[in-house]
């Protein structure tokens, strides 16, 4: 009677694992990824899918000597071009370069050996074969969190060049909050640069307001206990915001695949209606007013996270 | 009874009464209809383009098409080893059965299921428009964006579009 229970067990042992072609998955690929993405020539086109909404827009990135130039364009809905390069962002408005954003760290190194770490600690990565996208073959790759306080992430990554030619990020139940795709996309050889010597010249143009005068380095006092583990602070900034009168604190958190944002400003609006969760594709927002403070988290994390966060924000003086 | 049947389907009932009243459902077929029918009603509500069609009723049916698995006889020397053989068959044929009814029922209940995950999340609210500043700021500084290489301004085309409107 042992031995036909052993050799059952035997039995669906075989077949449990001839059924599920995943091999454990290192996670250097993650770091082929983001040099692929820094460091290759392409243009192409891709689709970005949340919730019940579809946008494609075209994508051009080239390498140059003094950097890297990216153009994006939609190509439905209103006409958007934004240009970025050397980590500031352009839009490109009625033939003009207009500056709208500031990326201080731009040329940070893509994955920190911590955040390495961290990633390794906190998910399970698994090879789940080759599929095909925008006719290249890719290899799939999927980051199963080991709580449920983060969404899993997979990938699909191009298997000769490393860019990545699909991303999703999947919900509860597997379900896909958003994603994106290439449908069309050329590696490398002839890619239009003609727009790059635009970029320059408007640069050089605009008398360049002090790249980061409206932000700045600050240790605010402010702490958030209830972080998944995994998380560091990766920026702790004072900035200006649209709109704002009084600046506010922005604390920036990363695990390595998702990251979560806590802004801290007075709060002198005059709505109700402040608290309160929304959420767009993966990206969960929570709002909440804590004394004379409005504390807001934004992150592509579970709604539970974003409230744990928020829940656990204090101040714990300078 | 009905009413604690759609008590029971809110998630309501307390566990010992679900208990009872999920056995309940079990031994009388009365009670099942009802269950049945509840349900029936609660997926055209949530979703009128996938009409119950009696799934556990072909699930059955299917079942019943399945060939029969014959092992050859084998002499009464090796009774033993004929019933490792057997059972082991039989606890195959079984995994096949789960598997295979896995396959059948799953791309007709996930739908479902997955309806209802929405239906409970609180995060039902878009994020506003106003709101679309922390998002960019948000973006600007996410390290997780550098994970897409270049393309990290996917989010922001997005954002900005809403900006524009």
């Amino acid at each position: 009677m042992r031995l036909q229970v052993v050799f059952c067990g035997l039995l669906l042992a075989v077949f449990a694992n001839s059924h599920a072609e995943e091999i454990p998955a290192s996670f250097d690929w993650l770091e082929v990824v983001a040099f692929a993405g820094h460091q290759t020539d392409y243009s192409g086109v891709y689709v970005y899918q949340y919730d019940n909404r579809v946008e494609t827009s075209s994508i051009v990135h080239v390498t140059q000597v003094n950097g890297e130039y990216e153009k994006l364009e939609s190509l439905d809905g209103p006409k958007r071009e934004i240009i970025s390069h050397d980590g500031k962002v352009w839009d490109y408005i009625n033939h003009k370069m207009v500056l709208v954003g500031n990326n201080v760290h731009s040329g940070f190194p893509s994955l920190l050996p911590e955040q390495l770490s961290s990633l390794k600690a906190n998910y399970k990565a698994r090879m789940l074969g080759v599929e095909r996208v925008a006719g290249y073959n890719a290899q799939v790759i999927l980051f199963q969190p080991h709580d449920n306080l983060r969404y899993s992430h997979k990938i699909w990554v191009h298997t000769d060049s490393g860019l990545l030619l699909k991303a999703a990020v999947l919900g509860d139940n597997n379900k896909v909050a958003e994603q994106y795709a290439f449908t069309q996309l050329q590696i490398g050889g002839k890619i239009d640069r003609s727009w790059v010597k635009e970029c320059d010249s408007a640069a050089q143009e605009k008398n360049m307001p002090d790249d980061h005068k409206d932000i700045k380095p600050i240790n605010s006092g402010w702490v958030a206990d209830m972080l998944p583990s995994g998380f560091k602070k990766t920026l702790e900034i004072e900035r200006q915001m649209h709109g704002r009168h009084a600046p506010v604190t922005q604390m920036v958190f990363s695990d390595g695949l998702s990251s979560i944002s806590i802004f801290i400003e007075p709060n002198d609006r005059d709505e109700d209606d402040e608290d309160g969760l929304s959420s767009r594709g993966a990206v969960n927002l929570y709002h909440k007013v804590l004394d004379k403070n409005l504390i807001t988290v934004v992150g592509e994390v579970p709604p539970r996270t974003v409230m744990q966060v928020l829940d656990s924000v204090r101040y714990n003086g300078k | 009874m009905k009413q604690k049947i759609s008590v029971l389907m809110d998630g309501e009932l307390f566990e010992d009464e679900a208990d009872s009243l999920l056995g309940h459902i079990k031994r009388g077929s009365d009670v099942h209809n009802d269950w049945e029918i509840y349900h029936l009603i609660g997926d055209v509500l949530r979703q009128p383009e996938h009409i119950h069609c009696g799934l556990s009723d072909k699930v059955l049916e299917r079942m019943q098409d399945e060939p029969t698995v014959l092992a050859p006889r084998v002499r009464p020397l090796k009774q033993r080893m004929r019933t490792i053989a057997l059972s082991a068959a039989a606890s195959l044929s079984a995994v096949g059965v789960v598997a295979w009814m896995s396959l059948q029922i799953s791309p007709e209940v996930a739908p479902q299921l997955a309806m209802q995950q929405t239906a409970f999340r609180p995060a039902s609210m878009q994020i506003k428009a106003d709101s679309n500043d922390y998002l960019m700021a948000h973006q600007e500084f996410s390290p997780s964006a550098d994970m897409n290489g270049g393309t990290s301004y996917i989010r922001t085309v997005s954002y900005s579009k809403d900006a524009a409107q």
